[in-house]
């Protein structure tokens, strides 16, 4: 059976059959919601609403592109909403960008005392941090790229643009970090 | 090679698509610049970060719970607040504060405050307008 004939099926009152299309992509929807929230319970409160979202606006999906282009859109918005909404990120990664991210401890191990467990997740919660002030173009375009494993031809699609916008906003991304990195190492 | 070179090359490097002289001129910076080598540490830790929250796996259940949330939005569906109640009520806050304002306008004008007028010097309270003389007898003379 095909996406269409599913969402046919779907549109007549099949609701049934869109357990088809949940578990085909929930995977896919939640990877993206843990690279924009970085939290496990929040990417499944997020993939729910992405697919309640998608259900109650089915009739509006016209085929132009696929069904996972689709529903990565709704993914994606809804993200991007939920970011903008969380009013105590916005004013922290302000507060980020104003006076620089805090510093990091010096060293990295992975051995299982708690004192390097604290460290690692200072490392871990400063990277998030570091992500996250990137701007939503370019982290939208790095989250796809770098979570899902997507082809730039797909990101394109999905925030329609071209693959040369697409790359550049890469590009652009891993610079930022990059710069935000060296930063962050010449204060010390 | 210096550190803005050899940061621009970290991507590259890191993905393996360096050239071996590149590659070698890459690695040297990397073992004589602390700074440089920090922030490669940082790039492959952030590379197992995104690898590690990439590799979390959802909820079994997550799909049951969607599928129980969209039956929930049907059975909901049925008793929703029609469009006009939706509406009444910010209308009905609307029509109070316009009302609230209107009065307040309309008290306004009301209210006079007493101002006590102007106090008459005593020589003018002594003058009598009856008794003044006609105008036109002061011009006759």
């Amino acid at each position: 059976m095909t996406e269409a004939e599913i969402i046919n099926l779907i549109l007549q009152g099949d609701k049934d059959k869109f357990r088809l299309f949940v578990e085909k992509y929930q995977q896919m929807v939640f990877r993206t919601c843990m690279g924009f929230l970085h939290n496990e319970d929040d990417a499944e409160d997020l993939t729910q609403d992405v697919f309640v979202q998608a259900y109650q606006s089915l009739a509006g999906f016209k085929s132009q592109s696929s069904f996972s282009t689709w529903i990565y859109r709704i993914a994606v918005n809804a993200c991007l909403n939920r970011v903008r909404k969380t009013s105590r990120n916005v004013i922290l990664q302000r507060l980020d960008t104003l006076i620089g991210i805090k510093e990091l401890p010096l060293s990295m191990t992975d051995s299982e005392n708690p004192e390097d467990i604290l460290i690692r997740n200072e490392h871990i919660e400063w990277l998030q941090k570091a992500l996250d002030s990137l701007p939503e173009n370019q982290r939208t375009a790095l989250v796809l790229s770098k979570y899902d494993d997507l082809p730039q031809t797909e990101i394109a699609g999905i925030m329609n643009t071209t693959e040369g916008a697409v790359e550049a906003l890469l590009q652009r991304a891993k610079k930022n970090l990059r710069k935000k990195f060296f930063t962050t190492n010449k204060k010390k | 090679m210096n550190c803005q070179l050899c940061q621009k090359e970290l991507d590259a490097y890191q993905e393996g698509r360096l050239s071996p002289d590149m590659r070698a001129q890459v690695e040297d910076h990397l073992k004589g610049c602390e700074a440089c080598a920090k922030v490669w540490k940082l790039l492959i830790f952030a590379e197992r970060i995104i690898d590690q929250e990439k590799g979390l796996q959802g909820n079994p259940f997550l799909s049951t719970r969607i599928m129980a949330r969209i039956e929930n939005l049907e059975t909901q569906g049925h008793k929703t607040i029609p469009v006009f109640m939706r509406l009444l009520k910010p209308a009905l806050i609307m029509t109070l504060l316009a009302a609230a304002i209107f009065l307040g306008v309309i008290m306004g004008n009301i209210y006079k405050p007493v101002v006590k007028g102007k106090e008459i010097p005593f020589e003018l309270a002594l003058i009598d307008d009856a008794t003044m003389e006609m105008i036109d007898m002061l011009s006759n003379e």
